[in-house]
């Protein structure tokens, strides 16, 4: 094989075979794990030799007919490589935590199993090079994602996986119909070429946007189809670090940004006037996500919300078309992931390791676990934008390409949605560094005998990779870098 | 190596020394560390060359670091200030709880500040302004009294909303400008913005809540008496200059905004006068020297703003600007060391401090011939007739507001213990700094060698002093001998007036304190308590009816597309 077909397909089987082997490896952890680390750190090693490719210009694709003229294509280009990169360093961080998170209790298998389900569905959907083949991986995470979700299999565990189910499969039915009705009138749409649109009225071009974007919008959160994400809080940490920073909010957004770019054009988004309401409904998405979390006194609740939030700044900058917006939306689908998973590490250690599940049993917890709490305050830091943390990043090159597009009242919501994440997150580190702690608090002895490194590691490397994201923007390969890259191939073809 | 060098080293070296006092090993040496931290800072002000452009691209958004002439005093003064408040800090707050934690912060902290007088583009002096503006909280609260934590919370909240303000402002500027972050780009391109007044607006608000803008101030009088002493000096001294700096870089000077220009002004003379008068009835001597500054810098702002108005270049303004922010800086960092080192003596060597501290206090309110009244003469020449004289009458209260200060600085050590030599010895350095250093640099002013000489010069200083020292006299004697209040002595009905206006302030305060919340309770916040229910009730219930909803929308439009 080729190595143009060859990167494509490993990039799979990276995924499914550790899939595989935890099915059929039960009850040996020690093997599971280690073929998961494994595979976790070989993915990585084929990520970086992809990145010096299609950074020097090269495209892998892989295609394969699904059914008689209807072709199934994976292809590596800069958008699919950025969410690739995002997807595989981050799996391994979660997969190391996970490990360690799970370690002694039941349905390890069925666990690992499903969670690597979901990274192939991931890099599937990353690499996906038409509508169809989306839509293959992107039900496939749906499902896969179901028994991880319901994974404790208590009563609200449960009712969060059907709510899951009830809004994704909604959303997946709009979606196909979308695609059905745009592709019986455009034939199989590649996303390198783009739609054929000539044969529809614009009317119709109108529905089928908001078909496609409405079906997207279910998994990436966007008011009024967000509901499923707090719901499934309910999922262990790792799950839910996972959903929120890479698997199906991601999905979402990312298929968003392909509607926008590579399905429709930039330009015709513009000319049918569709990018304008959705920067509205993204615009209001983030307020309401805000504003919700500033009402919960759950931990990942808040941060649950906080993820409604944040998401619809990838799909605002998608919207508001122009560089500036474009290389905003997209680097913050990387940095968003970066913060927010670090977030979900931290919140999940402070239930695991000290019972802390409400923001007001946070006084004085960061003293006694300072690693775990200071990744935790630099990821809030840089959600709420205070650089040089990455958020600040996203938000500058977001507001400078709203002005860009005549569109100046989104640096009031933006503004807006900063002083809302520091009213939400500066209470925590407050609390968690200032206030004296309560009598609630584990006792130092009973901390330091579940201090297991890779339950803290993975958090601290992750907030040192959001830090460094901004420190280091200006690098060539850093996300900003890339998504500058990318803003640049899809400007100047 | 050339000296450009030292612009990142002055940067660099206090945040590689946040990092290492960040290590178990080192945390407990960390203040003797810290100490040497705005070294390079003090070098950069001396050798490097001006206005060459250092770019480090890989850096953030893109990093470049320039040094200009009249940044040079800024960031001088500054490295200055915060070299001898860290020796004052090595000695005070060793041994003590959390010294670790105050040299992280009190490094991070000093890399912002300093990073503002060097930044060369909006983007590197945001990220600067942030450090120093989140990083001042911490020390601010260092105490954890419930005092400390009280203004700690005034001070973050106006922080982060400046930082909002800022951030918007350059934002839309930079929009404006095209997307680029070159300092001069911006400042033209914010001339010719249609949002030019909103900008403006943004600006001034962003700055203004850091350099003691009247009505943003407030933070000021809390966090002072609050914060440990060396953090209260630079905090004084250096930290509410980045506000001044901020708004001489960015705004459109020379265009003649004249809206802009007199609310500035007119914003920064109520500061002026009104903290210097306010803070006459204040017993806190660090609380005294909070509205000294917020009425200095009052001063600085107002000639920024008359200067905005009239249409006077930004190079004339800055220089001046930073002869007066170099004097005030030295001088405050020596008045608030002072009432620290006060705390620890008494009997004669008190007395000999006290004098310290007199020559000091005269010399901000500008007796001639001392750094001060060099400062004030070089406000003065830019600015127009009426602005000169608003100056010069402000000596006045700025005398009255100082005799104050020397009268509320109690020595409270053991009885005849003499101040110890690290404490008296930075206030000495500093206060011979700002009496010496604006001879130094007074070419930068542009106005003749012997400008300080003259007559004229000469009594506008003197005058308003004599003034002062004869009402404090008086005022002295009438409270000791009279206490009726004798006739013809306007000062102490005025002074009861003003206590009696600022303790019915304080009441009507209390009361608002009282009744407001509770009609927010009552008339809002049930309101939206209900509205935020209503949402949880529709969130609950929409997976119910989704899937239905769904499968309509998508039958209509299928119904549409085959119609």
């Amino acid at each position: 094989m080729s190595p143009s077909v060859l990167i494509p397909v490993l990039l799979i089987l990276a995924a499914l075979i550790p899939a595989l082997a935890s099915a059929v490896l039960p009850g040996r952890a020690i093997w599971r794990n280690g073929v998961n680390i494994a595979f976790a750190v070989f993915k990585l090693g084929v990520v970086a030799f992809a990145l010096a490719g299609v950074a020097a210009g090269t495209e892998y694709e892989w295609r394969v007919a699904f059914v008689p003229g209807l072709d199934m294509i994976l292809r590596l280009d800069a958008l699919a490589l950025l969410f690739i990169t995002l997807s595989a360093v981050l799996w391994l961080a979660t997969t190391v935590y996970a490990i360690a998170y799970l370690s002694g209790t039941k349905h390890q298998a069925r666990f690992f199993l499903f969670f690597n389900l979901c990274v192939v569905s991931v890099s599937g959907i990353a690499m996906s090079g038409s509508l169809i083949t989306f839509f293959i991986f992107y039900e496939l995470l749906t499902l896969a994602t179901w028994p991880l979700v319901v994974h404790t299999g208590t009563a609200k565990a449960m009712a969060a996986g059907r709510t899951y189910l009830a809004y994704t499969l909604a959303g997946s039915a709009a979606l196909l119909a979308g695609i059905v009705w745009l592709e019986s009138g455009a034939g199989p749409v590649e996303f390198v070429a783009g739609a054929d649109l000539s044969g529809f009225n614009t009317l119709d071009q109108s529905l089928i946007f908001v078909l496609l974007i409405g079906g997207l919008g279910a998994k990436a959160a966007l008011i009024p189809l967000h509901a499923w994400l707090p719901a499934a809080m309910a999922a262990p940490a790792p799950v839910s670090a996972l959903l929120h920073a890479v698997a199906v909010v991601k999905a979402g957004a990312f298929g968003v940004v392909r509607v926008i770019y590579d399905v429709y054009g930039i330009e015709a988004v513009a000319m049918l006037g569709l990018g304008i309401p959705l920067a509205i409904l993204a615009s209001v998405t983030i307020v309401y996500g805000s504003l919700q979390a500033l009402r919960q006194s759950d931990i990942k609740k808040r941060l649950a919300y906080s993820t409604v939030s944040q998401i619809s700044y990838i799909v605002l900058g998608a919207s508001l078309a122009g560089p500036f917006a474009v290389i905003g939306g997209l680097v913050h689908l990387v940095h968003q992931g970066l913060m927010k998973i670090t977030l979900f590490f931290g919140a999940g250690i402070l239930a695991e390791r000290a019972g802390i599940s409400q923001v007001d049993q946070m006084d004085g917890i960061g003293r006694r676990m300072p690693i775990t709490m200071t990744a935790f305050t630099i990821a809030a830091l840089g959600m709420i934008g205070a650089p040089p943390v990455a958020g600040f990043v996203s938000k500058w090159y977001l507001a400078i390409g709203a002005y860009q597009s005549g569109a100046s009242w989104v640096i009031a919501v933006l503004a807006a949605s900063s002083l809302l994440n520091a009213a939400y997150f500066l209470p925590l580190i407050y609390r968690a560094w200032l206030k004296p702690s309560g009598g609630g608090l584990p006792s130092p002895e009973a901390l330091a005998a579940t201090r297991t490194w890779m339950l803290i590691l993975p958090g601290a490397f992750t907030a040192a990779a959001a830090l460094g994201a901004g420190l280091f923007a200006g690098f060539e390969l850093s996300p900003l870098g890339w998504a500058t890259l990318i803003a640049e191939r899809t400007y100047l073809p | 190596m050339s000296a450009i060098w030292l612009l990142p080293l002055a940067v660099g070296l206090p945040l590689v020394l946040a990092g290492l006092s960040a290590l178990p090993g080192i945390r407990d040496r960390s203040l003797t560390l810290a100490v040497i931290a705005p070294a390079p800072g003090l070098a950069a002000a001396l050798f490097a060359p001006r206005d060459d452009v250092l770019v480090l691209p890989d850096l953030v958004l893109g990093v470049s670091l320039s040094l200009s002439e009249p940044g040079a005093l800024f960031l001088g003064g500054a490295s200055l200030l915060w070299l001898v408040a860290g020796l004052y800090s090595r000695f005070s707050m060793r041994g003590k709880d959390r010294a670790g934690n105050f040299a992280l912060f009190w490094n991070l902290c000093l890399a912002g500040n300093l990073g503002v007088f060097l930044a060369a583009d909006a983007i590197t002096f945001y990220v600067a302004f942030a450090l120093v503006s989140l990083m001042a909280f911490p020390l601010v609260i260092h105490d954890r009294s419930q005092k400390a934590l009280n203004a700690g919370v005034a001070y973050i909240a106006l922080a982060v909303l400046g930082e909002a303000a800022l951030l918007a402002g350059l934002i839309l500027a930079s929009g404006a400008a095209g997307g680029v972050a070159d300092l001069k780009a911006i400042v033209d391109a914010i001339g010719l913005s249609p949002d030019r007044s909103l900008i403006l607006v943004l600006l001034i608000i962003g700055f203004g809540v850091k350099a003691g803008l009247a009505p943003l101030h407030v933070w000021l009088p809390v966090a002072h008496p609050a914060a440990p002493v060396p953090a209260s000096a630079v905090l004084s001294g250096a930290i509410v200059k980045t506000g001044i700096f901020g708004l001489l870089t960015f705004l459109p000077f020379g265009d003649g905004h004249m809206a802009a220009g007199a609310v500035l002004g007119a914003l920064g003379f109520a500061g002026a006068f009104g903290a210097a008068i306010y803070g006459l009835t204040q017993d806190d001597p660090k609380a005294v020297l909070a509205y000294s500054t917020v009425s200095q810098m009052g001063l600085m702002l107002a000639g920024a703003g008359a200067g905005l108005a009239a249409g006077l270049d930004a190079s004339v303004l800055m220089a001046v600007i930073a002869i007066y922010a170099l004097h005030h800086g030295l001088a405050k960092g020596a008045l608030f060391l002072g009432a620290g080192a006060m705390a620890e003596t008494s009997g004669r060597p008190a007395l000999r401090l006290r004098a310290v501290l007199g020559v000091v206090a005269l010399s901000v309110a500008g007796l001639p011939l001392t750094g001060g009244a060099l400062a004030k003469l070089a406000l003065k020449a830019p600015l127009g007739p009426a602005s000169a004289l608003l100056i010069t009458v402000s000596a006045f209260t700025t005398a009255l507001l100082l005799a104050h200060f020397l009268a509320v600085v109690r020595p409270s050590g053991a009885a005849h213990a003499p101040a110890p030599r690290v404490r008296s010895v930075p206030v000495m350095l500093l206060g011979a700094g700002a009496l010496i250093l604006p001879w130094a640099v007074w070419a930068m002013s542009g106005l003749p060698a012997g400008y300080a000489w003259r007559w004229d010069n000469l009594a506008a200083g003197a005058a308003p002093l004599a003034l002062a020292v004869l009402v404090a006299a008086l005022a002295h004697r009438a409270r000791l001998s009279a206490p009726r209040a004798p006739q013809g002595d306007l000062l102490v009905p005025a002074m009861v007036m003003l206590s009696a206006m600022g303790s019915s302030l304080q009441r009507a305060i209390a009361q608002a304190e009282k009744t407001l919340p509770r009609l927010l309770e009552v008339h809002v916040s049930k309101r939206v308590l209900r509205l935020g229910d209503l949402a949880d009730r529709t969130e609950a219930a929409l997976p119910a009816v989704l899937p239905a909803l769904l499968l309509a929308l998508i039958l209509l439009i299928a119904a549409l597309a085959l119609a």
